[in-house]
Formats: C-alpha cells, sequence, structure tokens
C-alpha cells in the first residue's frame, strides 16, 4: 500500500463518517421538523412511537424548528431538502405552498384524510392539529379571570401585560383580532394599531417570540398575556402559576398543517408519518394530559380538559374557535411588521 | 536557505485559505449579489435606497452601534484594572482570576442570558433586593431596557476584552517601569507614559473583539432586549426569515458588516494615534 492509496482510503472513511447515508439503504433518516417546545415532546412521545410501530426499521429524527426557519432551510437547499415532513402555522403554510416547497398531498391513498373535520382537509398538506390563542394569565395575581381581549387595556394590569412583535403567526393574529374588534379586518389592520398605542402604559414586555414570553411569565414580569394553549401545559404541569381562558370573542384557531417536502428522498415515509399523526388513536393519546392537543380526526370524541376549556365537541369547536383569513393577512404582513418597526419598536 | 525551504510555511497554510475562501469568502460574495437583486427581479440598488428611504434603516443602526460601543466602553472599563491586578499578581492568584473570568464560557451564552432575565426581572433579584431594602416602591423596569442590556452584555463579553488585554500586560518588561521610577516619574506618571500606551495594542484587540461579538449578539439582545427593541441582528432575522424577503435582508447585512469594520477601522486608527503621542 503506498502513500497515495492510504490517503484515498483514509478520505473515503472521513467521507463515509460525514455523510453516513452512503452506506444505507434509507438515504438518511426521515427528518420531521417539528416545532420547539411542547409540540416537539408531545410528537416525540405521541406520533414517533406510532410511526416507529407502523414502519419497522425506519430511521426518525425530530428537528424543531419555528415555521419560518424551516421554509428557509428548505428554500434554500430546494432540490436536496434537509427536512421531509414540515409542520406549519397557517401563514407560512400558503408561504411554502405558493415558493413550491411542498407536495401535494396522496389524498387517494390516505386512510384517515376523508375523516378529518371539513376545516382540516387541506390538499397541499392536512391538519393534524389545531393551535388555540386566548388569554394567559397569574391566577395567583389575577384573582378574577379576564373575559375579553379588550381587558388587557384595563389600568389594573399597567406594567403587567405582555405581547409579541409581529414576526410570530401568535403576534400577528393577535393584531387581527384586535383589528376586527375596532372595525377593522384582515384587511384594514390600521384600527389595531391604534389600539396597540392606547395600550403602552400597561405594556411591560414585547416578546421578541412567543417562546420568550413563556419565560417572562415564569419570572413574574408579566400577568397577563395573549397566549397558546399548548404552550402554557408545559410550565402548568411545572408548577408555574398560569392559567388559559377563551375571551368571549372566541379563541383564535390556527390550523397546524403537516407537509410532505418537495423532492423529500423520503416521500413515501413522509407520508406514513403524517397518517400516522392524523390516526384516530395518535389524536387520542395527543388530546390527553399533558398534552392536550385539540385534534382535527371527527372520529375522535372531545374529552377531559380540551372538551371543558375549549369544545366539546367539533361542531362547538367550528363555532368558538375564530379563523382568519391568512390569503389575505399574507399579503398585508410585510407592510404591517414595517409598521411595527416604526411605530412599536424603539 | 534553499527556495522550497522558504516556500514552505505558505503552503502549510493553503488547506486554512481554501476552508476560509470556500466556506467564508464565496458565501459572502453570494450574500452581495443577493444584496443587489431589485424589487422588480431585475439588478439594481433598490434595497439600499429602501434602507435609507425612511430613515428607520439609519436609527436601527446607530441604535446597534451604540450598544455595542457602550458595552465596549464598559468592558474596558471594568476589565481594564482587572488586568493590571492580574500582571500585578502571583502565579497562583493569576490561575484563580483566568479561571474565574472564563468560568462564564463553559455555560451557553442562552443559560447566561437567561439569568440576566431572572436577576433583572420584576421579582428579580435586583428589584427584590431594592424593595427589601425600602429604596424603592414599585420594581423598577430593567428588562428590555437599553441599561439592562448593556449590562448583561458587558457580563456575557468581558472574557474577550479581558483576554487579550491580560495577555498583551503580561508581556510588558517589568523593568521598563523600574527604569522609568528611577528616573524620577512618579507612579502616575509611570503608568500614563509607560503602562498604558504599551497596553494600547492589547486594549485595542479586546475592543476590536469586544465590539464586532456585542453588537452581532443575536440572542442575547433579543432575550434581553426584548421583541420591542429592533437592532440589526434581529432586522435581519426578521426580514430573511419572518418575511422571506431575502435581498432586503442581504442589503442589511451588507450595510452591517461595512458599518462594524468601519467602527473597527476607526479603533484601529485611534490605537495608531495614541501610540504616537506616547512617542511624542
Amino acid at each position: 500500500m503506498n502513500r497515495r492509496s492510504l490517503m484515498t482510503s483514509a478520505l473515503t472513511l472521513g467521507a463515509m463518517h460525514l455523510f453516513p447515508g452512503m452506506t444505507r439503504a434509507q438515504a438518511r433518516p426521515l427528518v420531521f421538523a417539528t416545532f420547539t417546545g411542547s409540540w416537539e415532546v408531545a410528537h416525540k412521545e405521541a406520533i414517533v412511537p406510532a410511526f416507529r410501530k407502523a414502519n419497522p426499521g425506519a430511521q426518525i429524527v425530530l428537528d424543531p424548528m419555528l415555521s419560518m426557519d424551516q421554509i428557509a432551510k428548505v428554500r434554500a437547499a430546494q432540490a436536496n431538502p434537509p427536512i421531509d415532513v414540515m409542520l406549519h402555522d397557517p401563514g407560512p403554510a400558503l408561504v411554502a405552498i405558493d415558493q413550491g416547497l411542498v407536495e401535494p398531498y396522496p389524498v387517494a391513498r390516505s386512510e384517515y384524510y376523508k375523516d378529518l373535520i371539513p376545516a382540516a382537509q387541506e390538499p397541499m398538506g392536512p391538519a393534524g392539529f389545531f393551535q388555540v390563542v386566548g388569554l394567559t394569565y397569574n391566577p395567583d395575581t389575577v384573582k378574577t379571570p379576564p373575559t375579553s381581549w379588550a381587558d388587557l387595556w384595563d389600568p389594573k394590569y399597567k406594567g403587567k401585560v405582555g405581547i409579541t412583535n409581529m414576526n410570530s403567526t401568535l403576534g400577528t393574529g393577535f393584531m387581527v383580532e384586535i383589528a376586527k374588534m375596532n372595525g377593522g379586518s384582515e384587511k384594514d389592520i390600521d384600527p389595531a394599531f391604534k389600539r396597540i398605542a392606547a395600550l403602552k402604559p400597561n405594556l411591560s414586555a414585547v416578546a421578541a417570540n412567543p417562546g420568550a414570553l413563556a419565560a417572562l411569565f415564569q419570572q413574574g414580569q408579566i400577568d397577563i398575556a395573549p397566549g397558546n394553549f399548548n404552550a402554557i401545559q408545559i410550565m402548568k404541569a411545572q408548577g408555574v402559576p398560569v392559567e388559559f381562558v377563551v375571551p368571549k370573542e372566541g379563541a383564535i384557531g390556527f390550523k397546524t398543517t403537516m407537509h410532505v417536502t418537495k423532492n423529500s428522498p423520503n416521500a413515501e415515509l413522509a407520508f406514513k408519518l403524517i397518517e400516522a399523526a392524523l390516526s384516530p388513536e395518535v389524536q387520542t393519546k395527543l388530546m390527553e394530559a399533558p398534552y392536550l392537543v385539540v385534534p382535527t380526526n371527527a372520529k375522535v370524541a372531545m374529552k377531559g380538559e380540551v372538551a371543558k376549556t375549549l369544545a366539546k365537541d367539533q361542531e362547538d369547536l367550528m363555532k368558538k374557535f375564530v379563523f382568519q383569513d391568512w390569503k389575505t393577512i399574507n399579503l398585508g404582513r410585510p407592510g404591517w411588521i414595517d409598521r411595527f418597526n416604526k411605530e412599536i419598536a424603539t | 536557505m534553499t527556495e522550497p525551504d522558504r516556500a514552505h510555511p505558505m503552503a502549510l497554510a493553503l488547506p486554512m485559505a481554501a476552508f476560509f475562501a470556500v466556506f467564508f469568502a464565496v458565501p459572502l460574495l453570494m450574500l452581495l449579489a443577493v444584496s443587489f437583486q431589485g424589487g422588480a427581479g431585475g439588478i439594481g440598488t433598490d434595497q439600499y435606497a429602501r434602507f435609507f428611504a425612511d430613515g428607520l434603516g439609519g436609527r436601527v443602526l446607530l441604535a446597534t452601534l451604540r450598544i455595542g460601543l457602550e458595552t465596549t466602553l464598559a468592558c474596558l472599563v471594568l476589565g481594564y484594572p482587572l488586568a493590571l491586578v492580574f500582571r500585578a499578581s502571583p502565579g497562583w492568584a493569576r490561575s484563580v482570576i483566568t479561571l474565574v473570568v472564563l468560568l462564564p464560557l463553559l455555560t451557553s451564552v442562552v443559560v447566561r442570558t437567561f439569568a440576566w432575565i431572572v436577576i433583572l426581572g420584576r421579582q428579580g433579584l435586583v428589584n427584590s433586593a431594592l424593595q427589601s431594602a425600602g429604596l424603592i416602591d414599585a420594581p423598577l423596569r430593567l428588562l428590555y431596557t437599553e441599561g439592562g442590556l448593556v449590562l448583561a452584555l458587558t457580563q456575557v463579553q468581558l472574557p474577550l476584552m479581558f483576554l487579550p488585554l491580560a495577555g498583551a500586560m503580561v508581556r510588558i518588561p517589568a523593568n521598563l517601569e523600574d527604569a522609568s521610577m528611577a528616573l524620577g516619574a512618579g507612579a502616575w506618571r509611570t503608568f500614563a507614559r509607560v503602562t498604558l500606551p504599551l497596553s494600547v495594542p492589547g486594549a485595542l484587540a479586546g475592543c476590536t473583539l469586544t465590539f464586532a461579538a456585542a453588537a452581532t449578539a443575536f440572542i442575547t439582545q433579543s432575550l434581553v432586549g426584548g421583541g420591542q427593541m429592533l437592532l440589526m441582528p434581529s432586522y435581519i432575522y426578521q426580514q430573511a426569515i419572518a418575511l422571506q424577503n431575502w435581498p432586503f435582508a442581504a442589503a442589511i447585512s451588507m450595510v452591517f458588516l461595512v458599518a462594524v469594520l468601519g467602527v473597527l477601522a476607526l479603533l484601529a486608527a485611534a490605537s495608531r494615534f495614541a501610540r504616537g503621542a506616547a512617542r511624542a
């Protein structure tokens, strides 16, 4: 063996170590980009075991990140995307579809698609879950639970209100809701900006993202904030005093859709993973404590905390939840964020 | 010495140079190219015009540079005396100081930043202490303010100032100061004319690292500064990720890069001037 051939073998071994896919039948493990925090925990414990059982031997990894981060990653490598299954909020889902980053869902082959409630039947990627945004508050300091978004302006919450900026779905959705309450709409955000200006004395914090908002609750920096029903469950389980209430205007519902990424080398396994997430077994498990994820499969009967706090069945859910028109929101959003930068940011 | 022997040291740097070219220079050029994508899809300076058009971009840039400079100054003020103490200490004390300074670097910046949320919060350490001492009635707003952010950044970046500064300090030969004292200069005069000028290169290296790290500290800025304090890193993130406007985000990045390099060039010029003045 001469020096050159030694070098070649060393390089090959190194490459195999760097790119283990070269030596395996499955090009690489199925990559499921779930969301961070409570979503990651729920999906790791409920969806992944069901997927493994149905597809023995298949490799899977979770790579949790925000919706828009997923889009940026896939967009940067469209021919060989690093993610096989994307999870999206309604706004980013439309962006991903517009940019041609997702495959249509193989509806005809799907066992569970037809059982989903109509609102969840999205042919470019079905909604496996709903996110629910309402008011979150600290029951130790807020003795009377709030009943309306308008309560955030109550002078008794001076310096105790938290919101997030408009970078997130939560922040944008909240602004749209405030616009609607004050004569605006998805087309006309202006009333929301006027109302937010009046909220300044009450504002303790404008967090950079919903996750940071949770930390502020934990530290007693804020007592009341628009918040995500599922995001607070983990905090509650850890003993943080935080409660969720549906405002009388209705909770904001975000369809959370799952998509097979275009050019995914694992398209079939991606489909199998989404199928597992739509199955009544997985959705039932996800609905139970501590996950409390709202099911979209009509065959899953609402029970427990979800039935108590949110909706007793799917029909009730469609009545109690407010769904927003994200097609229109996406058109206006860049301009709104510019305006938020100028008027609210310092 | 033969010809190949002299070529050898340069050849050893080639792998690093190649790595640098592929993973730094090429992406940077691509970023530059993306920033010249016009609004309508053509090539142009639209993105740069937009950045400077309405005053927002300029304000965000200045605020970011200001926070970087404030942090650098705070690190210099805290780090310089520490470096003097370090220089005067015996070997075992130097090890202790180095360990204490480096200890925070062993934890992730996210953890250190979260600690500041606990310290600065409405019910945090500072507010609780002030309230129980009867100095304030209502909690002060510390988190999500510029002062709070500079404080947190100072703690996070202090090692970057201390290490090069202390390194330069210990290399100053002690007999230079002894000579100055022997020739009749007092302690202050010796410090001002001998120690201080000789420590300038170390201080400059520290300032360069601290400024570059503080101005671009995305995590600390967003967690302690909050969503209301718009700074260049979060502005880039917002445009690139939340809005997927890559050309504009690339233009903001290029402006930021040039501005940071500009400040570093000014620092270098200032130190040359300082050394020149010290010699005169």
